[in-house]
């Protein structure tokens, strides 16, 4: 989701571990506002009163929020009670709880406390990958993007329903041509459950509704094959049975980004 | 942070104002029928000779006191004693079950103490490994292997960390007996979702693959709890990742009154003389073999505790057989609770 807006609230914001995952957000073309009390004093309620103030100010589509700011006995959850205020005031915005108690009973306190068991609230440990943050907003801030970039030479554009391809010789994205009707509908199936999570398998069941005829299993094979074909011919490259589009264990299929 | 020996102590119980029950009713009547006999005892000589010669048996009234008196002492001993007894009990048991709590939250303020200040230099070190990783890209200079090679190793042993960091948790935790309130609307599949997103680098990196699948797709909710379901998929997946030649998967499946979780993977397998040890506190194979220790063998043992503490199991299978039929599989099943206030046996997805 290009041109996302996430805050960013934390007490180490100057830290290399949330610069790391910054840059990481801003890679993903996400912009990032990092909120940074006026006061000099670095105490909880000086974060609690700017979180307040950005989230009105900016509007942004995502939070990523420190539980502990501060040093302070007083502060050490802080960041919950921010995120009561958010959930209360604004019971739809997407946040990321960026904490060393990801499991146990500082999660436990925060879900049976005041926020409702549906509620776009998610816990994330602060060792955790700026992947697996990214991947965490992801799914937090809505699943099905229109633009669905797979690693650096391939995107699917839902609306349009096109699946392009980086050009070998100038590397330009140019739209694959025959990938359309069932087949652009079996990639997309497979791109969206990359994108939400790279290790999510598609059962066949659920890309058998794309297929005609007796045989669904093996029609659907035949769409694969023709779409590696297909993508491998505007890369440039031959793709193989573990390349781009992989049988798992006969039980469905995954996406895997070419390696070009 | 409070004084260990202060927070623990707790004021002995105040039994004056306890109700009064059955055993203070028994003793009221022990009384009644003693202050009975002594007045018979002390009132017998004072009952003229002539009654005593008219009144057939007045002269036993004197035993019939003394026998009430032993009598209403008995009852009062006794009950006394009995309700004594009945009152230790139940105290030792309330003492117990507050001892259990007090120390989980002192243990925990403690662990969540040692935690915070465990992982700020973590934290120090892994930033500065990423922003080492960006420089030398940014560079663009061929970066030897070996150099990707120890910066790789960091980033690998984080999620072994915060595995360590959760299970240590979770060893408080088991000290306190669980309540209905540790059950609420749970996703199992954005629990295993999770997981993966965890793991799935780590075993690239190994170049191993680990993919997740659901049957059916749209799995539902489930009421259970959330940690206990992620403690013991994380450890099962961690230990699989670890194990595994190349491949690993993790599959969910429910019917009507339970959900699985099934981890496979492709490893060499387990011989089954180790089997009926793997779920054993400290148990590893390199135990077995006399071998240094890799892990601390906590992982299976919390994994396989924590199921039957909600009700399920956590099963194993495994095969060592020539390429490609060797492999390990894990089975946890959890009961599918319904929601507080259904009936039993209603569904809750």
């Amino acid at each position: 989701m290009p041109d996302s807006k996430i805050l960013i609230i934390d007490d180490e914001w100057e830290s290399a571990i949330v610069k790391a995952v910054q840059r990481r957000l801003q890679d993903e073309g996400w912009q990032t506002i990092i909120v940074q009390p006026q006061s000099q004093w670095l105490v909880g309620d000086e974060f609690e009163d700017a979180t307040i103030y950005a989230i009105e100010d900016e509007r942004p589509d995502g939070v990523l929020l420190d539980v502990r700011l501060g040093e302070h006995r007083d502060d050490q959850f802080k960041g919950l009670e921010i995120l009561r205020q958010i959930v209360e005031h604004y019971p739809t915005l997407p946040v990321l709880m960026f904490t060393q108690y990801a499991q146990g009973p500082a999660r436990d306190t925060a879900v049976r406390g005041a926020l409702r068991w549906n509620a776009p609230v998610d816990f994330i440990d602060k060792l955790a990958s700026p992947e697996e943050v990214v991947l965490r907003l992801r799914r937090l801030m809505g699943s099905s993007p229109e633009l669905i970039p797979i690693g650096a030479h391939l995107l699917v554009d839902v609306g349009a329903e096109t699946v392009s391809a980086r050009r070998e010789r100038d590397s330009a994205l140019a739209p694959v041509t025959d990938i359309h009707g069932m087949k652009f509908e079996i990639f997309r199936e497979l791109a969206a459950a990359w994108y939400r999570s790279p290790g999510e398998l598609v059962p066949f069941s659920r890309l058998e509704r794309y297929s005609e005829g007796e045989e669904a299993r093996a029609s659907l094979r035949v769409r694969i094959r023709e779409i590696k074909v297909s993508i491998g011919k505007a890369l440039g490259v031959q793709l193989g049975a573990n390349d781009l589009i992989v049988n798992v264990r006969d039980r469905g299929y995954r996406l895997a980004p070419p390696q070009v | 942070m409070p004084n260990l020996r202060n927070s623990l102590s707790w004021s002995l119980p105040r039994a004056s104002l306890r109700p009064v029950g059955p055993g203070g009713v028994s003793r009221l009547l022990g009384t009644v029928v003693l202050a009975l006999g002594a007045a018979g005892m002390v009132l017998a000589p004072f009952v003229g000779e002539a009654m005593f010669a008219r009144i057939w048996g007045i002269e036993p009234l004197t035993y019939v006191g003394a026998a009430l008196v032993i009598l209403g002492l008995a009852v009062t001993t006794l009950s006394y004693f009995v309700s004594e007894l009945l009152r230790s009990r139940r105290q030792a048991a309330d003492d117990e079950t507050r001892f259990a709590e007090r120390w989980t939250q002192v243990t925990q303020q403690y662990f969540d103490l040692f935690n915070h200040d465990l992982g700020r230099p973590l934290r120090r070190i892994l930033g500065k490994e990423r922003e080492i990783r960006e420089q030398l890209q940014a560079m663009g200079a061929d970066v030897p292997s070996s150099v990707r090679e120890l910066l790789d190793e960091i980033e690998e042993q984080t999620p072994s960390f915060r595995l360590m960091m959760s299970n240590m948790q979770v060893l408080i935790e088991l000290e306190t007996p669980i309540t209905g309130e540790n059950l609420h609307a749970v996703e199992p599949v954005e629990v295993v979702r999770r997981i993966v997103d965890r793991y799935g680098l780590v075993a690239a990196d190994a170049s191993k693959q680990i993919v997740w699948w659901s049957e059916p797709t749209d799995f539902g909710i489930v009421y259970s709890d959330s940690s206990a379901i992620e403690h013991i998929v994380t450890n099962l997946v961690d230990n699989t990742v670890r194990y595994a030649e190349s491949f690993a998967e993790i599959g969910l499946t429910r019917d009507e009154s339970n959900f699985h979780i099934r981890v496979w993977d492709d490893g060499p397998g387990i011989a089954a003389r180790y089997l009926p040890y793997l779920f054993d506190r400290g148990w590893t194979p390199e135990v077995a073999r006399h071998e240094e220790r890799t892990t601390s063998g906590l992982g299976l043992f919390i994994a396989h505790t924590l199921a039957k503490r909600y009700g399920g199991d956590l099963t194993v299978e495994s095969t060592i057989a020539p390429d490609p039929d060797h492999h390990t599989c894990f089975m946890v099943t959890l009961p599918l609770h319904t929601k507080p206030g259904r009936k039993s046996g209603e569904p809750v997805a």
